[in-house]
C-alpha cells in the first residue's frame, strides 16, 4: 500500500462517526457527535445551483439563497440573522454551480433554535416573500457583484474561463453570480416558482454535527421538519456531460485596465468522485499548489517571470471538473514566454510523472487540507451534506484523505498526460491597457480561436 | 402564498436549553533558557498545530528610506538557512504538511506555522533554523525585492487596499510610520538588499525579544524536548528596551477621493484613530461600534443593506495599530464598505444620519442585550481551532496584555451598560472628526459629495 506518509492514526477521520436517517417527506438527516467543544453546528444542503438556472434567468439560485434571509411564516424580516447572532451563532448560506447551502454554528445549548428556523423557511417561505424584499435584495445581489467582481482587477476572469470552458447552453456555462441583464430581469414569480421545485424536503440534507445528543436532535428534527410535506416538482438538471477534452485550444485575449499581464487557462479534468479527480488534484498540487511547485520554482524563482503562479481546482460532478491556472506576469515579461515556460513544464511532468518526493509533499499538503476542513464542527457539517447530496454517502466524506494517499505516481501521470494539454484548455490572456484608452475601448474585447 | 403554510405543523420557538460552561483558554507561560518566552496551551481534538512566532522587530525601527525591509526580512527567512538552500527548505517544509507565513507589521514581525500534531517536531527545527541561522543569500533576496516591486501595482489596483493607504496617508503626520504603506514603496523597496536585511534581522531579531504561542492536541508529544532542540538551540545577545513613540494623528472631517474612472462602486474608508485595548473604554467601544456596524442588523446594514440596497454590506471596526502598557497605543477606528457609484451620494447622506442619530438618541438596551450575547456567545464557536486561540495570545503578546486579557473581556462585556456602549461608539465616531477616503469615479460623485457637506473635498488620482 503507497499509504506510507499519514499524518495522523487513522488517516483523517480521527475516529469520526456519523449516522445516516430519513424523515417520512424524504429529509435525509445525517448526525455526527463530537463531545470536545460546546458547539454544534446545523448545516443544510439543498440540490440546486446554478446549474439548474434556465436562459434568462442566471443568477436565480443565488438571488434566491438571499431571500431564504428574508423572514418566513414565524420570522419577520431579518429574524433569521437577528435570532442566530442574538443566541451567540453565526450563519450564512453560500450557491454554487450545483448546490445551495445554509449553515449556522450554536452554541451547543441553542440548537434546538436553529433547526426551528431552517424548517420554518423550508416549510413556509412563500407565506413571507413579497416585492419589497425581491427588489431589496436585487440591488444587494448587483453590489456584491460588482464588489467581488466588477469592481476588481481580473475580477471577471473566472466567469469569462467558464463561459469558454463549458459551451454556450451547457448548464455550467455561466457562474453562480449571474449577468446583471438577468438579476433585472428575474420576478416575483420567478422566486417563488423556484422555491416550490427545489426547496424540497425530499431534494435537501440536514446535518447535525457537535456537542449533541442524536436521540434528541433526531427528535427535534423529526418535530420541526416532519410534517413539511414532501413535494417532487424538481426536474433533473441538463445534461452536463461533455467529451473528456475540449479537442482544441481556445484563447481569449481581454485588454483591460489591470496591473500587469496575466495568462489564465481552464484544463478539463475528470468527475468528482473518481480515482482520477484525486490524481488530479495531486498532479495539481505537484505543478502549482505552494512554494515548493513546478510552476513556482520555474516562473517566479528561476525565470523570475511571474509575481505568482499555481493551480487550483474546482471539483464538480455534473460535468467535466476544472483546473484553474493563474500567473500574473512580472513587469516587462511577455505572454508567449510565460506559455512556453509553463508548456515546457507541463509536458515534461506528463513525460515523466511525479518524483517520490513530490508526491509525498502533495499528498502531505492535500492531507493537512482535509485535517483543517475537519478540524471544526461546521467544516465537518458542510462534507457530511457534500457527500451526501453529490454521492449519496456521507460517511465517504470521513475517508476521502485515505483516497487520497492511495493514489499512485503512475495514475498521477497518467491523468496529466491525458488532460494538462494545450488541446484541452481555454487560455485566457491580460493585457493592461491605459486608463484613458480602457476607458474609449470598454467593449473591447477580442476573441480568437487558436489554430 | 398560503400553501405551504396551511399544511405544515408550526411550533413555538425554541427556548435555550443550559448553557454548558465554556472559558477562553489560559496558556501556560515559560521561559528557554535562552530567554524565549513560550505559551503552550493543550487543545483535545486540534489535530493541526498552530505556532504563533512574535519578534519584537516593528516598523518603526526600520532605518530611514528603507521602509519594507522587515518586510523582506521576514519573507527572506525561509529562503534558505546554514543546513538547507531555499527551495530544499521550502520543500521540506511541504513535506511536513506544513503552512509557514510571515508578515511585519507596526508593532512587530508575526509567523504563523500549522502543522499536523504529528510532524511538529520536524516542522518546529525548520522553524527554529530559519530564526536562528537565516542564510538570507543575496540571488534570494535580490528576487524577493524584484517579485514585492511587482506586488505594488496590484495593491494599487486594489480599491480596498488603495483606500487603506491613502488614509494613513492623511491621518498621520508625513514623518510617522504609520502614514506609509506597511509593505514599503517602490521607491524605498528599490533600496533594499541582502545586507540591508541581515542588519535589521542582526539589530532586532533575537531569543530574549521574541514569543513561541504553540496550541494544539499534544497526546503523545514531548513539547519540552521538542522545544529544548529546537528554538532552545537559538542564542543572542541582551536587547535594550524600547520605547514606542506616541501616535498622533489629524482627524479633522475632510474628504479625499482618489479617481478611479469608470469605476462602477465608491469604495469607502471613513476613519480616524481612538482607544486601544489598554483603555479602559475598550469593553464599550467593541460593544458600541458592533452594534454600529459589526453585522449585516447593525445600524449601518439595516439602513444601507437592507432598506436602501446600496452595498453588500458595510463594516464598523477596531483594529489595533499599536498596543502598549505606557498607554501611547492607538486603534484605527473605520467604516468601511462599497457602495454602487450613483448612490454615493445618498449613501453617506444616510451614513451620516445614522452617526448624528445615534449621537442624539444613543444605543436601545435590546440592541446592547443582543451586541452582548453575541460578542460573548460566539467565543466557544470563534475559538474552535487552534489557529484561533494561537493568534489571539500571540495578539496579547504583542499588545502587552496579561495572557487572561481575552478571557476577561468576556466578562467586562457582560458588565457593560448601554450607557458607556453609547458614550464610546458616540465618542470614537464623532461626525465632524471623521476623515473619509473614497475610491470611485470622481467625475460622477465629487458633486454629490460636496453638497453633503462632510467636510473639504479633495480629489487625487487613483
Amino acid at each position: 500500500m503507497p499509504m506510507g506518509h499519514t499524518a495522523t492514526q487513522q488517516a483523517g477521520s480521527g475516529g469520526l462517526t456519523a449516522t445516516e436517517h430519513r424523515l417520512a417527506n424524504g429529509l435525509r438527516v445525517v448526525l455526527s457527535e463530537d463531545h470536545l467543544t460546546p458547539v454544534a453546528a446545523v448545516c443544510l444542503w439543498y440540490d440546486v445551483g446554478s446549474r439548474h438556472e434556465v436562459k434568462g434567468r442566471t443568477g436565480l439560485a443565488h438571488l434566491f439563497e438571499h431571500l431564504m434571509f428574508q423572514g418566513s411564516a414565524q420570522v419577520k424580516g431579518n429574524g433569521h440573522f437577528e435570532l442566530v447572532q442574538g443566541a451567540g451563532g453565526s450563519l450564512n448560506g453560500t450557491t454554487s454551480f450545483e448546490r445551495t447551502n445554509y449553515f449556522e454554528t450554536m452554541p451547543a445549548h441553542q440548537l434546538e433554535l436553529a433547526l426551528w428556523l431552517e424548517a420554518d423557511r423550508m416549510g413556509s417561505l412563500l407565506t413571507a416573500l413579497d416585492d419589497e424584499s425581491m427588489e431589496n435584495q436585487r440591488d444587494v445581489v448587483k453590489n456584491e457583484r460588482r464588489q467581488r467582481y466588477d469592481n476588481v482587477p481580473y475580477g471577471t476572469a473566472f466567469e469569462k474561463l467558464t463561459a469558454m470552458a463549458y459551451p454556450d447552453g451547457h448548464p455550467y456555462h455561466h457562474t453562480p453570480i449571474g449577468s446583471m441583464a438577468d438579476l433585472d430581469a428575474a420576478s416575483l414569480e420567478d422566486a417563488r416558482a423556484f422555491f416550490r421545485t427545489y426547496y424540497a424536503p425530499g431534494n435537501a440534507v440536514l446535518s447535525v454535527v457537535g456537542d449533541i445528543d442524536t436521540e434528541q436532535t433526531l427528535a427535534w428534527v423529526e418535530k420541526y421538519f416532519g410534517s413539511i410535506p414532501a413535494h417532487d416538482g424538481k426536474q433533473p438538471p441538463r445534461d452536463g456531460s461533455l467529451p473528456d477534452v475540449m479537442g482544441k485550444e481556445l484563447r481569449e485575449v481581454v485588454r483591460e485596465e489591470v496591473p500587469s499581464r496575466a495568462l489564465m487557462a481552464a484544463y478539463r479534468l475528470p468527475h468528482d468522485g473518481t480515482r482520477e479527480a484525486d490524481a488530479a488534484d495531486l498532479a495539481l498540487t505537484v505543478l502549482g499548489g505552494g512554494e515548493s511547485s513546478r510552476l513556482h520554482n520555474r516562473l517566479v524563482r528561476h525565470d523570475r517571470s511571474a509575481v505568482a503562479a499555481g493551480f487550483g481546482l474546482l471539483r464538480l460532478v455534473g460535468a467535466p471538473s476544472l483546473g484553474w491556472l493563474d500567473v500574473k506576469a512580472s513587469g516587462g515579461v511577455e505572454v508567449p514566454d510565460i506559455e512556453a515556460a509553463v508548456d515546457d513544464e507541463l509536458a515534461r511532468f506528463a513525460a515523466e510523472g511525479p518524483t517520490p518526493e513530490e508526491m509525498e509533499r502533495a499528498q502531505a499538503q492535500l492531507e493537512r487540507e482535509w485535517l483543517d476542513r475537519l478540524a471544526t464542527v461546521s467544516g465537518r457539517a458542510d462534507e457530511l451534506c457534500r457527500f451526501a447530496v453529490l454521492f449519496g454517502a456521507p460517511q465517504l466524506a470521513l475517508t476521502a484523505v485515505e483516497r487520497v494517499l492511495d493514489i499512485t505516481p503512475e495514475e498521477v501521470r497518467a491523468v496529466a498526460k491525458a488532460r494538462l494539454h494545450p488541446d484541452n484548455r481555454a487560455v485566457l490572456v491580460y493585457e493592461p491597457t491605459a486608463p484613458e484608452a480602457a476607458e474609449a475601448d470598454v467593449t473591447a474585447e477580442e476573441t480568437e480561436t487558436a489554430q | 402564498m398560503s400553501d405551504a403554510a396551511a399544511t405544515m405543523t408550526f411550533h413555538p420557538q425554541p427556548q435555550p436549553g443550559a448553557a454548558t460552561p465554556w472559558a477562553f483558554p489560559a496558556p501556560e507561560r515559560g521561559q528557554l533558557p535562552n530567554g524565549l518566552t513560550v505559551l503552550r496551551c493543550h487543545r483535545p481534538g486540534q489535530q493541526v498545530v498552530a505556532v504563533e512566532i512574535n519578534l519584537d522587530a516593528p516598523l518603526e525601527a526600520e532605518p530611514a528610506g528603507l521602509d519594507g525591509v522587515s518586510t523582506i526580512m521576514a519573507r527572506a527567512l525561509s529562503e534558505g538557512t546554514d543546513k538547507l538552500t531555499a527551495e530544499e527548505f521550502a520543500a521540506e517544509l511541504e513535506r511536513c504538511g506544513a503552512t509557514l507565513d510571515a508578515h511585519a507589521d507596526h508593532p512587530g514581525v508575526r509567523i504563523s506555522l500549522e502543522v499536523p500534531a504529528s510532524r511538529l517536531v520536524k516542522a518546529l527545527g525548520l522553524l527554529a533554523d530559519a530564526l536562528r541561522a537565516p542564510a538570507f543569500p543575496d540571488g534570494e533576496v535580490e528576487r524577493l525585492v524584484r517579485n514585492r516591486l511587482d506586488e505594488i501595482p496590484h495593491e494599487l489596483a486594489n480599491p480596498a487596499r488603495r483606500a487603506a493607504m491613502a488614509l494613513s496617508a492623511q491621518l498621520f503626520p508625513a514623518g510617522s510610520r504609520m502614514s506609509r504603506p506597511r509593505q514599503g514603496t517602490e521607491e524605498s523597496v528599490e533600496r533594499i538588499d541582502a545586507a540591508s536585511v541581515r542588519a535589521f534581522y542582526e539589530a532586532h531579531v533575537r531569543p530574549v525579544t521574541t514569543t513561541a504561542v504553540v496550541v494544539g492536541d499534544f497526546t503523545g508529544l514531548d513539547l519540552d524536548a521538542a522545544l529544548a532542540d529546537t528554538l532552545g538551540a537559538w542564542t543572542g545577545s541582551p536587547a535594550a528596551p524600547r520605547q514606542a513613540p506616541p501616535i498622533t494623528a489629524d482627524d479633522t472631517g475632510r474628504v479625499v477621493i482618489v479617481d478611479r474612472p469608470g469605476a462602477v462602486q465608491t469604495q469607502l474608508l471613513i476613519g480616524r484613530i481612538g482607544a486601544d485595548r489598554h483603555d479602559r473604554v475598550w469593553p464599550a467601544q467593541v460593544l458600541g461600534t458592533y452594534c454600529l456596524g459589526g453585522t449585516l442588523t447593525s445600524r449601518l446594514d439595516r439602513v444601507l443593506r437592507e432598506e436602501k440596497g446600496y452595498t453588500y454590506g458595510v463594516r464598523a471596526f477596531g483594529q489595533v495599530l499599536r498596543s502598549t502598557t505606557d498607554g501611547t497605543g492607538a486603534a484605527m477606528l473605520a467604516i468601511s464598505g462599497s457602495v454602487d457609484t450613483a448612490s454615493t451620494g445618498p449613501a453617506l447622506d444616510d451614513l451620516w444620519t445614522v452617526l448624528r442619530t445615534l449621537a442624539a438618541e444613543g444605543l436601545t438596551d435590546a440592541e446592547r442585550d443582543v451586541a452582548v450575547q453575541n460578542l460573548v456567545g460566539v467565543a466557544p464557536l470563534k475559538y474552535e481551532t487552534a489557529a484561533a486561540v494561537a493568534g489571539t495570545l500571540a495578539d496579547q503578546v504583542e499588545q502587552q496584555l496579561p495572557d487572561d486579557f481575552q478571557a476577561r473581556l468576556y466578562e467586562r462585556l457582560a458588565a457593560t451598560g448601554t450607557v458607556e456602549a453609547t458614550a464610546a461608539v458616540v465618542n470614537a465616531f464623532p461626525v465632524d472628526r471623521l476623515v473619509t477616503v473614497l475610491v470611485g469615479d470622481a467625475a460622477q460623485i465629487e458633486e454629490p459629495v460636496k453638497a453633503l457637506g462632510i467636510g473639504e473635498v479633495t480629489v487625487v488620482t487613483g
